[in-house]
């Protein structure tokens, strides 16, 4: 997405205390690449990304998850029933997790009763918009099930504009799952063979798809991207929200 | 050697976080203070502008989702209020999902619920920056409600397009980017239609489109704009200035999301895809003659 | 076809009354706009070149020709020391076979037949009305009528004045310049 950030990977020093009189240029951000994806279905949502991390060229780690269990329990995430998925600045994204966590176990404290997902998705934009003047660089997914059982996906600008939709892809990788989606999900470009010629040619409908294909094409969508961007690779972090609770299952993708 | 070892030292204990920090961390509602962090450099809008900004510099790291073409025309049957459903990041289209009409005020707040009844309430559009106007139309949406509470009567659009004003006007220079327009009915003014941006500017008014594809709707809606439309002229005129400026603008697209706005409150017209009505109306009013099937 | 009338330089409007017009045969006819100097040095230099095409093969050229030969000209000049910035419109009718052709040509030489075309601000809001307002079958009239309707918008919502248009038609007669109502109060909405 941004060639600028990484090759200018910038260090910030604390200013000296002899006031601030030269201004080096301040870049506080870089770019820790790895993509992001979440879809739903009528009783579940599925969150993904993959666990690379990079800076430039170089792989930092291999086992760094994107994926959060949002307002559970400290270590195991036990008790959560929101999920949010932050790709861009590593760091932005750990702040952002760890804000949006401690508010929503306050809510589950002062409220008795844990926070709905159009609450905590409301409340993340707000958190985001917070940060209007000094952003946090990340594209971020929020999921759940909505008060009716529904699978419910949020997605997120870097300062917070969010909209409700069936699937989102986020991250380096953005641009190349995103068309499959909106083919695969969303059946964008498909049509009922025979229901017509030319324009009279009837588009196929979009239906919620059932778990098993959804795992499916989420799968596809990181074998693909592995194979065509570099900063997409090592683990796909799979978390898979359902009226049962949370189940999060790694896959192995490529290493190279 | 003083001076060096006091540019990269610091001291053993740096407060990080503020007794306020802390407080706003564990507080589970916003803070009502409106207080924004700043980065901490001498001018805070420049370094915005630097990481941002796509428009000055188009390899800035955070890209902003940007709003694009909407118009408001008022006419004898209410305000129509139209806009495309297109939100870009540089050339990347990030969603052509938008729901760049948004309600305003308690009653009508919240998802929109399929019904025919008119929904009482102003309208804001959106254009510019997608998190700017969805928050402070929420924002005012608030303020609205408070006006409502305090006041046991609804906030005339007058007035709740000065909220926004002074607010944007407190902005500037800050960054914001917004370019909307308030629309609705009260008993005080009748059909009311307000233009608000981030520089401040405030302008009550019969006609206004604002954003990217502008220009286009301007010239549809221009030639074939009068008040006395009827109803149903209005609502046709209000989709085809949408569908031309979608037609001729890159950053505009997706669906045509139509309103009308009646005393009674506003009623949603649909939210539908183009490609269809494009070539509905090339086919069948013969339309878009630089359209041709011929390489 | 249709241009402003003002020549303006910085803040002066030192004319009211130009041509930004040429004609390049008897069927053909260009107009122009950009880089002062450079448009008329432009216009003249391909008018005298087709003129001597039609005097050496005693025929006209058609207005394909003629477009292509400019826009060839315009891409020589774009890869010389000083290019000319001219943005081109180029209408005319074919003498053997009696349709009517129009040209879209920019300075950096790209060449579009279009059934309409606009350059500089006025195509941002003129397209559009000509996308819903044009049909290829429109007579004179109609023509006009439509001209109409695009200098009513562009006096509503241009923040310049640019002194009225001067109006020329070419038909399979020739070209020659028509009437235009340039006095007429527009009002907006």
């Amino acid at each position: 997405m941004d060639h600028q950030a990484r090759e200018t990977v910038g260090y910030s020093f604390s200013e000296s205390t002899a006031s601030g009189v030269k201004q080096h240029g301040f870049y506080p951000y870089t770019d820790n690449g790895g993509s992001t994806l979440g879809i739903t279905g009528s009783d579940f949502a599925i969150l993904a990304g993959d666990t690379r991390s990079t800076s430039g060229y170089n792989i930092n780690s291999r086992m760094v998850p994107k994926v959060f269990k949002i307002g559970g329990d400290d270590e195991t995430g036990e008790g959560a029933n929101i999920v949010l998925s932050v790709v861009g600045f590593a760091a932005d994204g750990t702040a952002l997790k760890e804000r949006l966590d401690t508010v929503v176990r306050m809510y589950k404290y002062q409220h008795g009763k844990p926070m709905t997902v159009s609450a905590c998705a409301q409340r993340l934009s707000t958190i985001l918009y917070q940060k209007r003047f000094f952003p946090y660089y990340v594209h971020a997914i929020l999921a759940g099930l909505d008060e009716e059982g529904k699978g419910a996906l949020y997605s997120y600008d870097p300062v917070g504009s969010y909209e409700r939709e069936q699937c989102r892809a986020a991250g380096a990788a953005a641009s190349l799952i995103m068309p499959f989606l909106d083919n695969q999900v969303n059946f964008k470009n498909q049509y009922i063979p025979g229901s017509g010629e030319g324009h009279a040619l009837a588009a196929k409908k979009a239906e919620p798809l059932p778990l098993e294909t959804v795992k499916g094409l989420v799968r596809d969508a990181f074998t693909s991207a592995v194979e065509r961007h570099i900063e997409v690779g090592d683990n796909l972090q799979m978390v898979i929200i359902t009226k049962d609770g949370i189940q999060e299952v790694y896959h192995p993708l490529k290493k190279d | 050697m003083d001076k060096i070892v006091a540019q990269y030292s610091r001291p053993s204990y740096q407060n990080v976080y503020s007794e306020q920090d802390q407080q706003d961390l564990t507080e589970s509602l916003p803070p009502l203070s409106l207080k924004f962090a700043l980065p901490p450099v001498a001018n805070p809008s420049a370094f915005l502008r630097a990481m941002t900004d796509d428009h000055s510099n188009p390899s800035c790291p955070i890209k902003l989702a940007h709003g694009t073409t909407t118009l408001a025309f008022r006419f004898q049957g209410g305000i129509i209020v139209c806009t495309d459903s297109r939100a870009t990041a540089g050339n990347w289209i990030a969603s052509q999902t938008v729901k760049k009409v948004i309600p305003v005020s308690r009653l009508s707040r919240g998802e929109d619920k399929p019904t025919n009844e008119p929904t009482p309430g102003l309208l804001g559009t959106m254009a510019g920056g997608a998190a700017d106007c969805q928050y402070w139309l929420r924002y005012l949406s608030q303020q609205c409600t408070l006006h409502e509470i305090r006041h046991k009567r609804r906030i005339t659009v007058a007035a709740a397009s000065k909220i926004l004003a002074n607010l944007t006007y407190s902005y500037k220079g800050y960054g914001l980017s917004m370019g909307t327009m308030l629309a609705g009915v009260t008993p005080q003014e009748g059909p009311a239609l307000y233009y608000i941006d981030s520089d401040g500017t405030r302008l009550p008014g019969n006609l206004f489109c604002v954003g990217s594809g502008q220009t286009f709707a301007y010239g549809v809606l221009d030639a074939n704009y009068r008040y006395d439309l009827t109803e149903q002229e209005a609502l046709a005129l209000g989709r085809r200035a949408i569908l031309a400026a979608m037609h001729r603008d890159a950053y505009s697209g997706g669906f045509i999301n139509l309103y009308h706005v009646k005393e009674e409150g506003w009623v949603h017209h649909g939210f539908d895809d183009m490609n269809p009505i494009f070539w509905k109306t090339k086919l069948e009013s013969g339309e878009f003659s630089n359209v041709t099937s011929e390489l | 076809m249709a241009a402003s009338k003002a020549i303006m330089r910085g803040p002066t409007i030192i004319k009211a009354e130009d041509d930004k017009t040429r004609q390049l045969n008897k069927n053909t006819l260009m107009a122009f706009s950009g880089e002062a100097g450079d448009t008329v040095q432009f216009a003249e230099f391909v008018q005298a070149n087709v003129q001597l095409y039609s005097m050496r093969n005693d025929t006209e050229l058609n207005p394909a020709a003629v477009a292509n030969f400019v826009r060839g000209e315009l891409a020589r000049s774009l890869r010389s020391r000083s290019p000319y910035t001219v943005n081109l419109l180029l209408g005319g009718i074919d003498p053997t076979t009696q349709t009517p052709h129009l040209y879209w040509i920019d300075y950096l030489a790209s060449l579009a037949s279009v059934p309409y075309a606009a350059h500089g601000y006025a195509q941002y809001y003129c397209l559009s009305l000509l996308d819903k307002h044009h049909n290829p079958n429109i007579d004179l009239e109609q023509g006009m009528k439509l001209l109409g309707m695009c200098t009513d918008e562009l006096k509503r919502r241009l923040p310049i004045d640019y002194k009225g248009v001067l109006v020329k038609i070419i038909t399979k007669d020739g070209v020659k310049e028509v009437d235009f109502d340039n006095d007429k109060i527009v009002r907006s909405a």
